[in-house]
C-alpha cells in the first residue's frame, strides 16, 4: 500500500497499513520498507501531503503526463518517496515546495475554523499558478474559499492518521505496563476525537477503541462487565443480537448457509434432532422448518434442543421461543418437539442433558460459540476439548461451525489490538450502508461489546477469543472431525442473499469447501461443516453419510 | 332515414358486452396483469376488488414465471404463513426486482423461489415474536434502495 493511499484512506475505516508502523520516530517505517520504500515514520504525514498535492497538480495541470517521462528532471532513489515526490512536484510547480512545517503550525490543527492569516501564507504556494479552475469554481459555489477547502480535508485525514498512531502507541505502552504514559495518551486521543467526525469512519471506530483501552487501563475489574458470567442481562444480549441480525447480513448468511448444510445432511432421515448452541430468538429455525416442510417425501419429525443462558427474572425465555417455533411448525404441518437447556456457559452442558436417542440424525449448530471455549485454566482441561469430545461421541451427521474470521486470540496484546482494529474497522465500514434505525445503532453497541471484551478483558473474562478458519481446521481435525464441503447450493444461496442487501461491497468466497462472507475482499465470518471421524474402537461402527445436493423443493 | 333508424334499432338490440357479467373471462384477464396493475384493478369497483383479493390470482402471479410449477405442498405452507398476496408484496416483488435489475428475463429459478419462501417464513415468525421490542423488520432491507 503506497503512502499516498495512507493519506486519503484515513477517511475510510479500513485504515492504512503504513499508519500501524513502529512508533520509534527515528526508524524507517517497517511496513513500507517491506514494499521497497524508505520513509521515516515521522515523515509519513509530510510525504502523504506532498503526494496529495502532486495528485492535485497532475490532475489539473495542462502538462501531459507523457511529457513527464521525457522531462529533464532526473529522479534519484525512488525508494525515498519524499524527495521523489518533490522532484516530480517541481515539474508542475515552479515554486519551491511548501514549507513542510505548515502542518505543525498550531493554528492549522484546530478544525475547520482556520485563521485567515495562515491561509494567506499557504495561499501563494498551495495553489500554484497552474491552479485548477474547476476546483476554485466549485469551491466558490460552496461559498468557501478554495484553499481553505483543501486544507480542511487534509487536516481531517491528518487527525485520523494521528488517532491511529496514538492508538497503537497507547496499546504498546499498555503491553509494556507503562500505564501512566498510556493514561496520558488516552487524554490526548480524547481531545483529538473532538476535532474528528465521530459519526463515521475512523473517528467512530477509534472512539470505541479508546473507550475499551481506557477501561483496560483505569477500571480493569469492571471490565468483567463485558465478559464472564452474570454480565449484562440475557435479555439485553438477545436484543442487541437481534438488531445485529437485522442491520447486516453476517448472521443471516450464517443461518442460511448452516440450514442448507443441515438440510442436505438430513436427507432421507425421518427423525432428526438439531442442537443449537445459542438459541437467542431462534431466528435460524423458521427457514429450516419451512424447508423441511417442503422437502420431497414430506417433513421428518424434528426435535430442536436450544441451549441458552438462564433467565434471571423467572421468565423462561427458552421455553417461550420453543413455543413460538412449535406454533410455526404446527401451521406448516411439521411434527416438532422442543427442549430448552439453560446453561450459563457452554462447557456446563453435559451430553445427557440433550437426550439424544440413537435412532435420530443429529445436527450440532454452533454460531459464534466455540471460540468462547478457548480460554484455558491451568487447573482444568481445556473446555474446548471437553465439548468437542462429547460432540464427537454424539456422532452427529453434521456439525455446522460459524466463526469470526479473525485472529483475536494471540498471546501478545499488541498483536490482538492491531488485528482487532483492522477487523472491526472493516466491519463498521460495512455497517455504514445500513440505514435502518434503531437497528444500526444497537448493532453498533453489539459490536462495541465485542471490542471491549477483546481489548479490555483478560483471563476467564475474555470470551471473544476469535481464531481464523485455518486454526479451526487444525483444531477440529485434531479433535477427530473431518470437513464436509458446503456444496454449490449453499454458495448460490449465499450469493443471492447478498444481492438482496443494500450495499454492494459484501463478497462471498469459497475457501476449500467452506464459505466466507467479507467486506471488500476482507473475509469477516466463516461457515464450515464437519462430521465426526468414526472411531475404530467405538461400537458405533462405520458412519454412513450420504451427501446429497438436493434443493428443498 | 328509415335505414338509419333500423340500424340504430339493431344496434340497440345487440347486447353490450358487460365485462362484469363474465367473471371467468374477467379472471383470465386479471391473471395476466402484473402486480401494480392488479393493485389498480382492485380500485375499479367492488366486484373487481373482491376478485383481486382472491389469493389464487396472486399465486398465479407469484409463480407465473417459474420454470416448472411448484409442488402442491407449497400452497398449504404459503397459506399458513400469510397467503400469496402477502408473499408477493413482501418477498417476491422485491426479490425479483433486486435480482433482476435491468434484465427482462422473466423466468426465475427454484433457488430464488426457495429463498423467497424462506424469507417469507422468517417474516411470519418475526411477526409472531414481536409484540416486544423488535419490529418485524427482517425484510425491511428488501425495501431499501440499492446503494451502488
Amino acid at each position: 500500500m503506497s503512502p499516498y493511499e495512507s493519506a486519503t484512506s484515513a477517511g475510510s475505516s479500513s485504515g492504512s497499513s503504513s499508519a500501524y508502523s513502529s512508533t520509534k520516530p527515528a526508524d524507517i517505517d517497517g511496513l513500507l520498507a517491506g514494499a521497497g520504500y524508505k520513509v521515516r515514520s515521522s515523515d509519513l504525514r509530510h510525504v502523504a501531503q506532498r503526494l496529495e498535492r502532486l495528485e492535485t497538480a497532475m490532475v489539473n495541470s495542462p502538462v501531459e503526463l507523457s511529457q513527464l517521462a521525457s522531462s529533464d528532471t532526473v529522479h534519484y532513489n525512488p525508494s525515498d518517496i519524499g524527495s521523489w515526490v518533490d522532484s516530480l512536484l517541481s515539474e508542475f510547480n515552479h515554486t519551491p515546495s511548501l514549507p513542510s512545517d505548515l502542518p505543525d503550525l498550531p493554528g492549522i490543527v484546530v478544525g475547520p475554523g482556520i485563521s485567515p492569516t495562515v491561509i494567506n501564507e499557504a495561499d501563494a504556494t498551495w495553489m500554484d499558478h497552474d491552479a485548477p479552475q474547476q476546483q476554485q469554481q466549485s469551491a466558490q459555489s460552496l461559498g468557501i474559499p478554495p484553499n481553505q477547502l483543501t486544507v480542511v480535508t487534509a487536516m481531517e485525514e491528518d487527525s485520523g492518521i494521528r488517532l491511529v498512531h496514538l492508538l497503537m502507541t497507547c496499546a504498546e505502552s499498555v503491553q509494556r505496563g507503562e500505564f501512566s504514559l498510556a493514561g496520558s495518551l488516552i487524554d490526548d486521543m480524547q481531545s483529538l476525537l473532538r476535532r474528528v467526525n465521530t459519526t463515521c469512519g475512523i473517528g467512530k471506530v477509534a472512539g470505541y477503541f479508546i473507550d475499551a483501552l481506557s477501561r483496560r487501563i483505569f477500571t480493569p475489574q469492571a471490565s468483567g462487565l463485558f465478559g464472564g458470567s452474570g454480565s449484562a442481562s440475557a435479555y439485553e444480549n438477545e436484543l442487541l443480537y437481534h438488531h445485529f441480525y437485522e442491520a447486516c447480513p453476517y448472521l443471516k448468511f450464517a443461518h442460511f448457509t448452516a440450514n442448507q448444510a443441515i438440510l442436505e445432511a438430513f436427507d432421507g432421515h425421518d427423525c432428526v434432532h438439531v442442537i443449537d448452541f445459542n438459541l437467542m430468538h431462534g431466528l435460524q429455525w423458521p427457514a429450516l422448518i419451512q424447508a423441511l416442510a417442503l422437502r420431497p417425501g414430506g417433513p421428518p419429525l424434528l426435535r430442536l434442543t436450544g441451549i441458552g443462558p438462564p433467565s434471571p427474572d423467572g421468565r423462561d425465555s427458552l421455553r417461550e421461543i420453543g413455543l413460538r417455533l412449535a406454533e410455526l411448525a404446527r401451521s406448516v404441518n411439521v411434527r416438532f418437539a422442543f427442549r430448552g437447556v439453560a446453561a450459563q456457559r457452554l462447557e456446563d452442558v453435559k451430553p445427557w442433558m440433550l437426550q439424544v436417542n440413537s435412532k435420530e440424525a443429529v445436527a450440532v449448530n454452533s454460531i459464534l460459540q466455540l471460540h468462547r471455549l478457548l480460554g484455558s485454566d491451568p487447573n482444568r482441561s481445556p473446555p474446548i476439548e471437553i465439548v468437542l469430545g462429547w460432540i464427537r461421541q454424539l456422532n452427529p451427521k453434521i456439525m455446522t461451525v460459524i466463526e469470526h474470521e479473525a485472529n483475536h486470540n494471540q498471546p501478545g496484546f499488541m498483536d490482538r489490538f492491531t488485528e482487532s482494529l483492522y477487523y472491526y474497522s472493516t466491519m463498521f465500514d460495512s455497517l455504514e450502508a445500513c440505514t435502518l434505525q434503531p437497528e444500526k445503532a444497537l448493532a453498533e453497541i453489539y459490536i462495541q461489546r465485542e471490542i471491549c471484551n477483546v481489548v479490555s478483558c483478560e483471563g476467564s473474562a475474555r470470551l471473544e477469543r476469535h481464531e481464523p478458519l485455518a486454526k479451526w481446521r487444525s483444531r477440529l481435525g485434531q479433535a477427530g472431525f473431518r470437513p464436509l464441503h458446503l456444496g454449490s447450493n449453499a454458495f448460490k444461496q449465499a450469493s443471492m442473499l447478498l444481492t438482496l442487501f443494500s450495499a454492494e461491497g459484501y463478497c462471498v468466497e469459497e475457501n476449500e469447501g467452506c464459505l466466507t462472507l467479507g467486506w471488500h475482499s476482507r473475509p469477516l465470518i466463516s461457515a464450515s461443516a464437519w462430521q465426526a471421524v468414526p472411531d475404530a474402537n467405538s461400537p458405533l461402527g462405520i458412519v454412513n453419510h450420504h451427501h446429497n445436493n438436493h434443493n428443498a423443493l | 332515414m328509415q335505414q338509419m333508424k333500423v340500424e340504430e334499432k339493431e344496434k340497440e338490440k345487440k347486447p353490450k358486452f358487460q365485462m362484469n357479467d363474465h367473471i371467468d373471462i374477467l379472471i383470465e384477464v386479471l391473471k395476466r396483469l402484473d402486480g401494480p396493475s392488479l393493485g389498480v384493478a382492485a380500485c375499479v369497483c367492488r366486484l373487481w376488488c373482491t376478485l383481486t383479493r382472491s389469493d389464487s390470482l396472486w399465486e398465479h402471479l407469484c409463480f407465473r414465471h417459474v420454470s416448472s410449477p411448484p409442488p402442491s405442498s407449497v400452497r398449504p405452507v404459503v397459506v399458513a404463513l400469510g397467503g400469496y398476496k402477502r408473499l408477493y408484496m413482501v418477498c417476491v416483488r422485491p426479490v425479483l426486482s433486486r435480482l433482476r435489475n435491468s434484465h427482462s428475463e422473466l423466468v426465475w429459478t427454484r433457488d430464488e423461489v426457495q429463498l423467497s419462501l424462506s424469507l417469507f417464513c422468517v417474516d411470519y415468525y418475526e411477526r409472531r415474536l414481536g409484540g416486544g421490542a423488535t419490529s418485524a423488520s427482517s425484510l425491511m432491507f428488501l425495501c431499501n434502495p440499492v446503494n451502488v
